[in-house]
């Protein structure tokens, strides 16, 4: 019944979208904007111009390679409930990093928490830390810096992206340098949108890692499953685009094999390959785009060994759904996954070190983001966004009870002149079925300045 | 590849024609010149004779192309002996001919730079004070050496403006656009173009910058293979061209004065502007930097500079005189927001990188 349900609506969507589209749209035939048509009318009190050189009016113009240099800097003050972990006071279960979410107390762009400090026995389900405890401190959250080579016939680009993060201990006080990205791309056919990327590379998975650097997330931290989507893989990916102008859609393929898969670097090594076979991973989209409203949709899934650990015949499957809305200055977003690891038979190896066990995992989460851009712009605050997102997590090791989190996360974000953004937001973080209440909200402000 | 215009191709006709004249003249060059040496042809007039109008015409024309011979290389002829006041005479006289070639201008200027400080140092750069009304403001406005009013000129005759655009951070000056508006008074309207193009090729807009007058007509021709969607989001010239495929075009009025970012809602990389002046006096400035405008009348203005790395429209007062200013210099800033996110056609921002 709920198939046939499906069946009728997939069968009327072409027809729904030739309505909603009407004539908004053309067959791709040479076309005037409204007012072009009436382009024509005389003027007598007109000057005759002089022409442009015509190395300036419209003639082909040389074009050259690009080197570009951009990057920013990311300053954060950030101050959290408790002592800035989900941990509770008095619970004696272990793994304790499988009783709470550890991930909770985000103060940054990358999913970086106030801190995870315990004395308790955990297992490296453990996010990157700030170290600054239940103490409200500034941050330096990033310091990124970009290269971007594009050749002059746009067939080739080379990027790379390394990050200075300064922190990694209790104290806050080491830095690493993170080589987030570094890949080659290249458009094989002038005539068709196709890309093969190879190299170090953002997630194909979902849509969240499109926001990952600062500068272009609307607000300062993450969702709750970010974790499972963002992360960056060393491997190949392709990227195919399929224009139908009679419907203003799209339909994109991008589908990459890679060493890891899309977890964030915490919870597993990225770069290498642990089994010595790929995880593959995918998204297939849909994309609406009337002049003034958009409507994008989008399946994923990844399925590949476990790639922190060294079973290759131990899996990790990955599906998810998303769903973008923009009309009016009002952007709406949601993404739902379900993820599941087997359980492996050796020890666990992850961003933060070798540990005892690959445990059986799954997970359900979701979030929805509401972001509006206000019509009003002032000489120094030049745009006014205020957003909200909500989320929810409920995750599973075998063996230990089912934990929910949820987080409502309200926040402004000011652009301020050109190049400089100031944000600040409120994470309440409640937690639900399984896990013990815990004072772990957090309030983190960021300030990115972008070159 | 730059085609090269009808007025340059008369010039260097003329300009062939004076040489061959010369080469083939009598030996009166060669008599003035035995004992000392001369340039051989500073008198005018011509000794060509005049019966009919058409004669008339074809003496001047032929008189000016002499001219124009006669101080180019003369002062070069100088320059090569050493004698750079007299270079700096020639030359200096050769800027201010009305409606002089620019690729001459762009010959002459270095080499007139370096004679005018071997002929005596930074004094020589000041301009004679017969024509303060050419006088850029110090201080106020933009360097720049005005020119002396040529004898021969008419009141209120239109001049030329030219100088050069520095700047613009690690993009350099090119891209910018100059355009004067009246200081007092209302600026003329521009009559609109009608055939301005901006192409999409290679996944790029060709030219990256485009300079137009209000109510002016651009076709935006898709070169290459693929669909683009061509929008922008600066208002109120804002537009969404919708998708296009590859050999179609759109085309869109930009009636509102302003800077327009153009841009593929579908290509993340490609980065465009459509300058739009409301004055009929304006120029893009070529790859050096350098712009030239005709046809200005005599008075006061204000100089206006767009570049697409200044976050603001740069402006000077500069006051024209009766034979133009030449060798204006405008500084432009770098400090616009970097082109490495841009927005998708609803506002959100992209990462280049990602193609899309």
């Amino acid at each position: 019944m709920q198939g046939r349900g499906w069946g009728v609506t997939v069968a009327f969507l072409p027809i729904l979208l030739v309505v909603l589209v009407g004539p908004g749209v053309s067959l791709g035939q040479d076309r005037r904007s409204d007012d072009a048509d009436e382009a024509d009318e005389s003027n007598e009190a007109a000057i005759e111009v002089q022409p442009l050189p015509d190395e300036v009016a419209g003639a082909e113009a040389t074009r050259h390679w690009e080197l570009a240099l951009n990057g920013y800097l990311d300053i954060g003050f950030a101050d959290a409930q408790g002592n800035g972990t989900s941990f509770v006071a008095g619970d004696t279960r272990v793994p304790a990093d499988y009783v709470v979410d550890t991930f909770a107390t985000a103060v940054n762009s990358r999913g970086d928490v106030a801190s995870t400090q315990t004395d308790r026995y955990t297992n490296g389900f453990l996010p990157r830390q700030m170290g600054m405890g239940g103490r409200p401190s500034f941050l330096i959250n990033n310091l990124n810096q970009d290269l971007r080579y594009s050749s002059a016939d746009e067939r080739l680009m080379v990027f790379a992206r390394a990050q200075v993060l300064p922190r990694y201990t209790d104290a806050g006080n080491e830095t690493r340098l993170f080589v987030e990205q570094a890949f080659a791309r290249v458009v094989p056919f002038a005539a068709l949108e196709m890309a093969l990327t190879v190299g170090k590379f953002d997630s194909v998975f979902g849509i969240e890692y499109l926001d990952n650097p600062s500068t272009v997330r609307v607000g300062v931290t993450p969702s709750l499953i970010a974790r499972y989507t963002t992360g960056q893989c060393v491997g190949a990916k392709l990227l195919y685009r399929l224009h139908i102008p009679a419907l203003a859609s799209s339909i994109s393929v991008n589908a990459s094999a890679s060493n890891g898969g899309t977890q964030v670097e915490s919870l597993q090594p990225v770069d290498i390959s642990l089994t010595g076979r790929p995880v593959l991973a995918g998204r297939l989209g849909y994309e609406l785009g009337l002049p003034r409203w958009q409507i994008k949709l989008g399946g994923s899934v990844l399925h590949g060994p476990r790639n922190d650990q060294r079973d290759s015949n131990v899996h990790q499957t990955n599906w998810g759904l998303d769903a973008r809305i923009y009309v009016a200055g009002l952007s709406l977003s949601g993404e739902w996954i379900y993820f599941e690891e087997e359980p492996g038979t050796g020890a666990k190896f992850t961003g933060n070190g070798t540990h005892d066990f690959a445990s059986g995992f799954e997970v359900r989460g979701f979030y929805v983001q509401a972001a509006y851009r206000l019509p009003i712009a002032f000489e120094t605050i030049t745009g006014i966004t205020i957003y909200a997102r909500a989320e929810q997590r409920r995750a599973r090791f075998d063996g230990y009870p089912l934990i929910e989190s949820r987080r409502l996360t309200p926040g402004v974000h000011l652009d301020l002149g050109h190049n400089v953004a100031l944000k600040g937001e409120w994470l309440f973080n409640r937690e639900g079925a399984g896990a013990l209440s815990v004072a772990n909200d957090v309030r983190t402000v960021s300030s990115v300045l972008s070159w | 590849m730059k085609a090269q215009s009808p007025t340059t191709r008369s010039n260097l006709g003329w300009l062939l024609l004076v040489l061959v004249l010369c080469s083939t003249a009598p030996s009166r060059p060669r008599a003035a010149t035995a004992d000392k040496p001369r340039w051989l042809a500073d008198e005018m007039p011509l000794p060509l004779s005049v019966r009919t109008p058409r004669d008339l015409d074809f003496k001047a024309a032929a008189e000016r192309q002499y001219l124009i011979f006669n101080l180019l290389a003369g002062g070069k002829w100088a320059w090569d002996q050493g004698r750079f006041a007299d270079a700096v005479e020639r030359w200096d006289a050769l800027l201010r001919l009305p409606k002089l070639d620019p690729e001459l201008g762009k010959l002459i200027v270095p080499l007139l730079g370096e004679a005018r400080k071997r002929a005596g140092g930074g004094e020589a750069l000041a301009v004679p004070s017969a024509a303060p009304e050419a006088t850029a403001r110090p201080g106020a406005g933009p360097e720049a050496t005005p020119a002396q009013p040529a004898r021969a000129q008419q009141p209120n005759r239109a001049v030329s403006v030219s100088g050069s655009v520095v700047g613009g951070g690690g993009r350099g000056p090119a891209g910018a656009v100059v355009w004067l508006k009246r200081a007092v008074g209302a600026t003329p309207k521009p009559r609109p173009l009608k055939h301005a193009h901006m192409n999409q090729a290679d996944k790029s807009f060709v030219p990256r910058v485009l300079a137009v007058t209000t109510g002016s007509t651009v076709t935006f021709n898709n070169k290459d293979p693929i669909f683009h969607d061509v929008f922008s989001l600066s208002k109120p010239n804002d537009f969404d061209s919708g998708l296009f495929s590859g050999g179609n075009a759109y085309e869109k009025v930009f009636r509102a004065p302003g800077a327009a970012q153009i841009l593929c809602n579908i290509h993340a990389s490609m980065l465009g502007y459509i300058v739009v002046v409301d004055s009929p006096w304006y120029a893009q400035v070529d790859r050096d930097g350098r712009f030239q405008m005709h046809e200005v009348p005599p008075g006061k203005y204000q100089l206006f500079t767009w570049h697409e790395a200044s976050s603001t429209i740069a402006t000077d007062d500069i006051v024209v005189g009766e034979s133009g200013v030449s060798d204006l210099i405008v500084r432009v800033a770098g400090d616009a927001k970097p082109d490495n996110l841009v927005p998708d056609k609803y506002g959100k921002p992209r990462q280049r990188q990602l193609g899309y």
